[in-house]
């Protein structure tokens, strides 16, 4: 039974504009992208607010004045937008880096490098069979695509030892090609719940 | 334009219109086409099952609209097992549409009338935080001082479940589940790496074989990678919905792309040919 919820419709509406780009660019397709835009950035306004009230506002109240630096960092951000004062823009902005660089880089360093290196680096045999083939197989992608970016050194890429770049080459390619699968994946996941809702919660023709 | 050359550029509405027949076909029709669960799945099942009852589990929801349809069915399958296995969990969001996705997954799982469990006590949302991995060095550091009130403006410190959690030392695990790259790799940098959490992670399927090292070397103790690992999950709990219905459609979806994958090297490689012939 078709729905007769008026927000399923417009739900409905909007999913099949948003398809309709298979038919190239169209006023439809613009109407629910402008639609999109105009919703998502009220949202974000929204719920801005909300962050600095709940977030920031909230603390002051309670009399953590700390906080008042933060407010004070925030609004030097809108002096990009001063001919003369410009330039205090940069100091909330230097904060912002510095403290995201901080904040990640320390674990990053042991997440990205040091653990798989040393997983990596790891014995190459293991309990059963096929985990010793996959160890052989991460070590020898590992070191021969790692090879194909030594560019200081001629002789990687040419003569004894030009094949390792070569394999490595290959092993990146396996990695595209699982991505792109991956990716297919992901695109139609996303789009079979949209026609899932159009035929159930829409239509009403599957339960 | 040879008849090669015409199968190379075959119009996109035709390809796209295939495969949504293909989409549509399985939805009226399911053909019960046999579900493989996978390990990594199964070890996100396994790391939350071993959990005591009440235990503290952090889970962020890092997506938006977008990501609803392929990682919805997936946290809803989460929460079952959650609020099954009597844990407390402390929900937040660090995509800012992660606040709007909460109600639509809490719709779904309806824990109070389903499992008993009540807001404040069993759960708590805290709503969205800014600052992608400086909001959760920040709930994990001092949770307290990053969030006042939880998502409806209640003080936390009058919340039974968040009053007494004060960082990383009070959660037993760390979840979630993301579109986000930096979201993805943020979590294992701050939970596992800065705090040495546990940590469980769910994303997007094309994210998986950038953050299946992470996997590999025990980083993370499981995985749940799109709407194959959200179907796999909901074999798991007993759960079955959106995600097992597609997992139907995206087998046969699937292997419609991979015909037109033979069919443009077929062309490609004869339109080569072709040319070579005539010229």
């Amino acid at each position: 039974m078709v729905s007769s919820d008026i927000a399923v419709w417009i739900a409905a509406f909007y999913t099949i504009a948003a398809t309709s780009y298979v038919f190239r660019d169209n006023i439809i397709f613009k109407f629910s992208e402008n639609t999109f835009i105009g919703v998502a950035a009220g949202h974000y306004i929204v719920m801005g607010v909300k962050n600095v009230r709940d977030y920031g506002w909230a603390h002051i109240m309670k009399g953590e004045m700390i906080y008042g630096i933060v407010f004070i960092l925030g609004v030097m951000m809108y002096f990009r937008f001063h001919r003369e004062y410009y330039w205090l823009y940069r100091y909330p902005i230097a904060f912002m880096v510095g403290n995201g660089v901080g904040i990640s880089i320390r674990a990053a360093i042991h997440s990205d490098f040091i653990v798989n290196v040393a997983a990596t680096a790891g014995p190459l045999t293991a309990a059963t069979g096929i985990d010793t083939l996959n160890n052989i197989l991460i070590f020898v992608g590992c070191v021969t695509a790692l090879s194909h970016f030594i560019f200081t050194y001629e002789g990687m890429h040419k003569g004894a030892l030009g094949w390792a770049p070569k394999i490595g080459r290959w092993f990146m390619l396996l990695s595209f090609g699982a991505s792109f699968g991956n990716t297919v994946m992901t695109r139609f996941g996303m789009y079979q719940g949209r026609i899932l809702f159009l035929l159930r919660d829409w239509l009403g023709v599957v339960t | 334009m040879s008849a090669w050359e015409k199968l190379t550029a075959l119009p996109r509405e035709i390809v796209l219109g295939l495969v949504l027949i293909a989409m549509i076909i399985p939805t009226l029709k399911p053909l019960g086409l046999p579900l493989m669960v996978g390990t990594m799945a199964k070890d996100w099942y396994d790391t939350v099952d071993a959990l005591p009852e009440g235990s503290i589990v952090l889970f962020d929801i890092g997506y938006g609209a977008g990501g609803y349809p392929s990682l919805g069915p997936a946290t809803i399958a989460c929460f079952h097992q959650f609020f099954e296995k009597n844990l407390k969990v402390i929900i937040m969001a660090t995509s800012i549409e992660g606040s709007m996705m909460y109600p639509l997954i809490m719709e779904a799982v309806n824990p109070e009338t389903r499992y008993g469990a009540v807001y404040g006590e069993d759960y708590a949302f805290i709503g969205y935080i800014a600052g992608a991995q400086t909001a959760m060095a920040g709930v994990l550091g001092d949770l307290h001082a990053i969030a006042s009130v939880d998502y409806t403006g209640t003080p936390i410190n009058q919340i039974p479940l968040l009053k007494d959690v004060k960082g990383s030392d009070d959660y037993d695990l760390v979840a979630y589940i993301t579109t986000a790259g930096g979201t993805s790799e943020g979590w294992v940098y701050q939970a596992y790496s800065a705090y040495g959490k546990d940590t469980v992670g769910g994303f997007l399927s094309m994210m998986t074989t950038s953050m299946k090292p992470y996997y590999d070397t025990g980083q993370l103790l499981g995985v749940i990678d799109g709407i194959k690992g959200a179907a796999d999950m909901e074999f798991l709990t007993k759960h079955p919905g959106d995600a097992i219905r597609s997992s139907d459609v995206l087998s046969f979806s699937q292997t419609l792309v991979v015909i037109f994958i033979i069919i443009g090297n077929i062309s490609y490689f004869g339109a080569k040919a072709a040319k070579k012939e005539e010229g």
